[in-house]
């Protein structure tokens, strides 16, 4: 065999080589990619930018603390909230972007991709959707914001405190307003309250005034709202269009700037995960006062939620580059089972072991357009 | 990549079944439905309860699929026997809006806005198989039955319904049964798209099965060539492709992907309709202005 022979052959076996050596130099060196499957366009694209907003700044303080060895970056696909753009995203992501980790939003993508993160073994994490139906859905899908029901459950002596027992709820008829109605059905009269009406409303309806005439009948102490975006926006101004003066309260949210800046939304009432951001840990103060200082605005609890979400990412990579081992859904799931607590922005965040995270909550009223939390 | 290019094999399969059968009643019959969501939905729920409450078989469940949405098919099939145009386009709206409602009302069934979520993957004789061998060989067998169909003396009816109703009528064509069988054939058709659908997401609810979703299938039969055999079949992969080719254009910035996407999507739709208003697969002297 000639020497120019050889040397062609040894060309072309390095260059069929060079695909496959190229990943294992690239692992050492390539950031790790923090997927997100958020609305990026269509009516909910607002909630992709607090989501994304959040996320982006805890990559930002991850990197400023040297963190990991490796840096992070955001691979993010447009699901517009619809289920099946949530799971070709999260395919892509999986399979073509080598996703370490991927933030979800909303009910049905998270549903939808939960099978996907599951047969992938790579972790989902919501941190915008609170239906209790999110909870178990597989390992590999955890939950960093506090799951509704633990929010009302947390609500009801602050409204028996401030004399608001009758209470009426105007709901959308999913598992999320399902479940607010069976708790306040249960846990208001042992609290020495009342549901005196409850109202479900289309997740599409646009108009509130017949509902608002009903719930004047019901002369409720205050009126509770279990709906979520826009829609929320649209309650607020029918009930208080239609008369209704009682004070409105509701859940995390209602911490939307489309809300908090409305007129009509003065004095609504509302749970979220506790956040201090002028007494509480370094790691809440520093990210409010970081958050202010790159967008120009106080944060809200979806901002939170999503830094939190990466900044657990960024915690549990640490501890698996000390021991020297791969960052992988498993590995990822060993690690938070075994950790359990985590220091978050708004103080301790534990999680149980379906990957559920509880934590305080606190009750906000919008004054002014701004969040202030009250109790 | 192979897994993420067969994911979108499948998606893109399973609207082309929708957009061929929705092609059927549009293109051959002239019957304007919204609606056809609603007979995708009727088979995924159909589908996804056959795999939670019997077993996973794929075949089962789109025969239950095909069932359900094709007995229902009545329910556009009486409008469409009474009004015409944009009247019947009027009629199916209201349709779609009232199974919209029903879906997410009839929880035992439908799982409601929750929707049905572990839907078991698709075994076949005990072996877990993929959908999208399903989803070609469905697809396959309904655009060879619209071929055949379009070439008989039931295509050439539905043919001259479009065209010219009272004339067909006048010649002793049986529009009543003709409007109801093409109605059933493109539900039933639907309904086998739904059923693979839902063993494809194992998860399905309301959301997928919206008006949204209804224009989408109609622009895929336009902008693929109304009338045609394959038209549907490339709207399907052109309204599916495209986005999922600019995601991976690399400088885009996260908050900006979707807006920037939407925008090209958009100006992409509106240049083909203006240089291709009979769609891609459609005659090109059909459908330009000629004032």
């Amino acid at each position: 065999m000639s020497g120019p022979q050889i040397a062609r052959r040894a060309l072309l076996g390095t260059a069929l080589a060079a695909p496959f050596a190229h990943p294992s130099l690239a692992q050492a060196t390539d950031p790790y990619v923090i997927g997100t499957l958020f609305p990026m366009s269509g009516p909910n694209a607002e909630y992709g930018t607090l989501f994304t907003n959040g996320a982006a700044l805890a990559i930002e303080h991850a990197r400023a603390d040297n963190m990991l060895r490796r840096p992070m970056r955001i691979q993010a696909e447009d699901t517009q909230a619809l289920p099946q753009q949530g799971v070709i995203g999260m395919t892509k992501l999986v399979n073509v972007d080598k996703a370490h980790y991927v933030l979800v939003g909303f009910t049905a993508v998270s549903k939808a991709v939960a099978p996907v993160a599951d047969r992938a073994k790579t972790i989902a994490v919501n941190g915008g959707a609170v239906g209790p139906d999110l909870s178990g859905l597989s390992p590999y899908f955890w939950n960093v914001i506090p799951l509704a029901h633990l929010e009302t459950q947390a609500f009801i002596p602050f409204l028996m405190g401030r004399n608001l027992k009758r209470i009426a709820l105007v709901y959308v008829d999913d598992p999320l307003g399902d479940a607010i109605l069976g708790l306040l059905r249960t846990e208001l009269p042992k609290a020495g309250g009342e549901l005196v009406g409850s109202f479900s409303v289309p997740r599409t309806a646009q108009q509130f005034g017949p509902v608002a005439a009903r719930v004047r009948q019901s002369r409720p102490d205050a009126v509770y709202i279990a709906s979520f975006g826009a829609q929320q926006a649209q309650i607020i101004k029918g009930m208080r269009d239609n008369g209704i003066r009682v004070p409105l309260v509701g859940y995390s949210a209602l911490s939307i700037p489309t809300v908090t800046a409305m007129p009509e939304a003065e004095g609504v009432i509302f749970t979220s995960q506790k956040f201090d951001y002028t007494g509480g840990s370094e790691v809440t103060r520093r990210f409010a006062t970081d958050f202010k200082a790159k967008y120009g605005s106080d944060p809200g609890t979806y901002n939170a939620n999503y830094y939190n979400a990466v900044r657990l990412f960024a915690l549990l990579a640490k501890e698996l580059e000390a021991e020297g081992a791969e960052v992988n859904g498993e590995n990822l799931r060993r690690t938070l089972l075994r950790v359990r607590e985590f220091d978050l922005v708004g103080g301790k965040a534990t999680f149980d072991d379906k990957g559920d995270m509880s934590a305080e909550i606190q009750v906000n009223e919008i004054r002014g357009g701004r969040v202030v939390p009250i109790a | 990549m192979i897994a993420y290019a067969a994911n979108l094999a499948t998606i893109v399969a399973i609207f082309a079944i929708l957009a061929a059968t929705l092609n059927f009643i549009v293109g051959y019959a002239g019957i304007f439905s919204v609606a056809h969501a609603v007979f995708f939905g009727l088979g995924a729920y159909a589908g996804a309860q056959v795999a939670l409450l019997l077993i996973p078989d794929p075949l089962l469940a789109c025969l239950a699929g095909a069932v359900v949405a094709g007995g229902l098919s009545l329910c556009l099939a009486l409008p469409a026997l009474r009004v015409r145009g944009e009247y019947f386009v009027a009629a199916s709206m209201g349709l779609q809006m009232m199974a919209v409602t029903l879906f997410s009302e009839a929880k035992p069934l439908t799982g409601g806005i929750g929707g049905l979520v572990n839907i078991p993957r698709p075994t076949l004789f005990g072996v877990e198989v993929s959908v999208l061998p399903l989803a070609l060989v469905a697809l396959a067998l309904i655009l060879l039955a619209t071929a055949l169909l379009q070439r008989g003396a039931f295509g050439r009816t539905l043919q001259a319904l479009r065209d010219a109703e009272s004339a067909a009528e006048a010649l002793g064509k049986n529009v009543a049964a003709a409007k109801t069988l093409a109605m059933a054939f493109a539900c039933a058709g639907a309904g086998i798209g739904g059923a693979l659908f839902a063993l494809h997401l194992s998860f399905v609810n309301v959301e997928s099965f919206t008006m949204d979703q209804s224009v989408l299938v109609m622009a895929m039969v336009i902008i693929g060539g109304t009338g045609t055999l394959w038209g549907p079949l490339v709207g399907a992969i052109i309204l599916l492709s495209l986005p999922s080719g600019l995601a991976f254009i690399p400088f885009i910035p996260p908050t900006e992907v979707g807006a920037v996407q939407q925008i090209v999507y958009g100006l992409a739709m509106t240049l083909l309709m203006i240089f291709r208003p009979a769609g891609l697969v459609g005659d090109l002297s059909k459908g330009r202005a000629t004032a």
